[in-house]
């Protein structure tokens, strides 16, 4: 609730509706047009009313700049095309960086282990945008010309799973690399903690292999951490990279969001903003009940 | 104080990690360029200012045929080639520069012999179909060159040395210094690192730690705080809160102050809560329970036994905070929303994709941004692991 009121009171520090109207617009008609959008209401009455169309998912407020088209529409498009981008990166990431931090974890302190810190500390410096940048160029350009025919899309999106490979393929894997560094440590922290429990030393004194005891011992153990990591970045999986639709013209809705921003479009902002607040506490109350599923110490009340 | 803090078991701890000895070195010296930025070493004018033909590689490569010829073609010689058909040769030659460069000392007459000297080889050049292949072409190519060359004045001193350096890692689409413009960013980006970094730990560490002392309703609030920002996505709250400011028509949008505040609001979340939770852990301690019986206000007892314990967690997220705003900056100036009127990296990274240098391969200007910036955060990423595992070891 109170991000609705922040955002709504960030987006009142400037009147949209001169700018909305061009400048022809009189002082009478940008007047009229605020009284037809409902901005000369008090600031409480709209905070309410803009909390009740939240809690009963009305969504039905009509784009300003694309008049007939409502925000609800929107998010129905923009989801779907979000979700099919980040979803594949955050499986593949999570798989692979828990794999590395385990047998990074495993071989701590030897050569192996410097080596995948060093490179996940070196994938950590370099700007997001490089990655994406040069992704982008080496990756669809630079690759289509080098198999004479175009692998993946340089700009666009077409829905489909059919195209699927062909636009999002590209932008999932430059996810993936780029979030790899930060998990791959943290992963490997995680395990690195839970070698030195005792309960390894008991494994390894009942005989346990190597192989048992780092993926069902340690995995099973270290996975209430995992599960944190994970929430933690689900609501971000709805808001997509920002960066990466922008740059690959793919419309999710960190795309809309943007654009919204910076056409000064009032009711995507509000709503998207509310959207992410409320999947914020949703994924608060998903994680605790993972908690009790993995970790049976953990009693829900 | 100081001093003490340098005999600690924990320091020493530090200053025996050889790589953060390096990644201080190379912090320091970073530090030391930003410094003589603020002296105006390189000013901002050096920045906007055109210093030779646009995009010309750096490490005075040479380039295609095609290209050379493209820039002895545009540089001066085109100039003053248009200079000489004017009715007033002498006057319109007097406004001929490039960047500094300026016209020979000589006369209109001695002029016009080069000029059409080179006018006569740029026509059998423009004739050939290729440069890249015709040794003929290529010797006629050289001597085009040299002859527009003469048209030059000759820098003198110090200024043909301050050329060679603008020079040395190219131009960019409009002429200007992929140099100047790489190493003017260090102190955009240092300056907006440090107030950040520095602003977002008082406030986290004064508002977490009297949260975690105080508990009650100031907890509550200053929870209830944290979580509400930290429930928008860390880059739309940016984002918004950029644009917010870029909306008013004050002269502030074009200071670096939108953007100090935008990450301030944001960054301050990860310091409280820390800090909030060390406090929690502190104040059972008996140390702070006896300042208390000794009868020291709450306010001496959070500020003078409290918090100087918490310190060791104030340095590791300064600098993790330092990465943060410095790789923020660096998206929020690519987005339009961040620095303005002054060179940064991430305008020079969008400048690059922008005039589509990446997509002809001309990869200088992004090249410089992205080195210059990785070296630091890399220096800051080492240094902060070191800081941690000294002073904080059991942190995941």
């Amino acid at each position: 609730m109170a991000i609705v009121l922040l955002v709504m009171l960030l987006l009142r520090v400037r009147d949209p509706v001169p700018g909305m109207m061009g400048k022809q617009a009189t002082v009478e008609d940008i007047a009229n047009k605020r009284e037809e959008l409902g901005l000369n209401r008090p600031r409480y009455v709209q905070y309410f009313t803009l909390l009740q169309q939240m809690v009963t998912f009305d969504f039905s407020q009509e784009l300003w700049t694309q008049p007939g088209m409502t925000v609800g529409e929107l998010l129905r498009k923009s989801v779907p095309i979000s979700l099919l981008l980040t979803l594949p990166a955050l499986f593949l990431t999570t798989v692979i960086s828990v794999c590395i931090g385990m047998i990074s974890a495993y071989a701590r302190g030897r050569l192996l282990d410097k080596i995948l810190v060093f490179f996940a500390v070196l994938g950590m410096s370099i700007s997001f945008l490089v990655y994406i940048i040069f992704g982008q160029y080496f990756g669809s350009y630079q690759l289509g010309r080098l198999v004479g025919q175009p692998v993946f899309s340089i700009h666009g999106y077409e829905p489909g799973l059919q195209n699927w490979a062909y636009y999002m393929l590209l932008p999932v894997l430059i996810s993936v690399i780029v979030s790899m560094g930060y998990n791959t440590r943290f992963y490997r922290a995680v395990m690195v903690e839970e070698t030195t429990q005792d309960y390894i030393t008991t494994a390894w004194s009942k005989g346990a292999s190597t192989s048992k005891i780092m993926f069902v011992h340690m995995l099973r153990n270290a996975m209430i951490p995992i599960i944190t990591r994970i929430m933690i970045t689900l609501p971000l999986l709805v808001t997509g990279s920002i960066l990466l639709e922008r740059f690959f013209g793919i419309p999710g809705m960190g795309d809309a969001l943007l654009s919204a921003i910076s056409n000064n479009d009032f009711p995507v902002i509000e709503v998207f903003s509310s959207i992410f607040a409320g999947l914020f506490i949703c994924s608060i109350i998903l994680t605790d009940v993972l908690y009790a599923v993995f970790d049976p110490r953990v009693r829900l009340q | 104080m100081l001093s003490r803090f340098l005999k600690s078991r924990e320091a020493k701890k530090l200053f025996r990690d050889k790589s953060a000895i390096v990644a201080m070195v190379v912090i320091a010296g970073y530090l030391l360029v930003a410094l003589a930025m603020m002296f105006d070493v390189v000013s901002r004018d050096d920045c906007a200012n055109v210093v030779g033909p646009n995009s010309v590689p750096g490490f005075f490569l040479r380039e295609e045929p095609e290209r050379r010829y493209e820039i002895a073609r545009t540089s001066l010689f085109g100039k003053v080639k248009r200079a000489l058909e004017k009715s007033d040769p002498e006057a319109a030659l007097a406004e001929v520069q490039l960047g500094k460069l300026r016209v020979a000392d000589k006369t209109p007459a001695e002029l016009q012999a080069i000029v059409d000297e080179a006018v006569a080889i740029q026509d059998q050049l423009k004739e050939a179909e290729s440069l890249d292949d015709d040794p003929e072409m290529l010797s006629l190519l050289e001597t085009f060159e040299s002859i527009t060359a003469e048209l030059v004045a000759p820098l003198s001193g110090s200024d043909r040395f301050m050329h060679g350096v603008a020079l040395l890692l190219g131009t960019d689409a409009q002429g200007r210094s992929i140099l100047f413009r790489g190493v003017y960013s260090i102190k955009v980006a240092i300056q907006i690192g440090v107030v950040t970094a520095l602003v977002s730990v008082l406030i986290g560490a004064v508002l977490g730690s009297a949260a975690g002392y105080f508990g009650g309703w100031v907890d509550a609030l200053v929870v209830w705080l944290y979580t509400t920002f930290s429930s928008i996505p860390n880059l739309v709250l940016l984002v918004v809160i950029a644009y917010a400011f870029q909306a008013t028509d004050s002269d502030v949008k074009d200071t670096l102050l939108p953007v100090y505040i935008a990450f301030c609001a944001t960054f301050w979340i990860g310091t409280c809560r820390v800090v909030r939770g060390e406090t929690m852990k502190l104040k059972q301690l008996e140390y702070v329970q006896a300042a208390k019986t000794a009868g020291f206000g709450s306010m001496r007892v959070l500020f003078r036994h409290v918090l100087p314990n918490t310190s060791h967690l104030l340095l590791i997220n300064f600098s993790l905070l330092l990465i943060g705003a410095i790789k923020s900056e660096v998206i929020l100036s690519y987005l339009g929303l961040g620095v303005k009127s002054q060179p940064s990296w991430g305008i020079m990274i969008r400048d690059a994709g922008n005039n589509g240098d990446v997509m002809t391969g001309f990869f200088w200007q992004i090249g410089t941004a992205t080195a210059l910036m990785f070296v630091l955060v890399l220096a800051f990423n080492i240094l902060s692991d070191a800081l941690q595992d000294a002073f904080d070891p059991k942190h995941l």
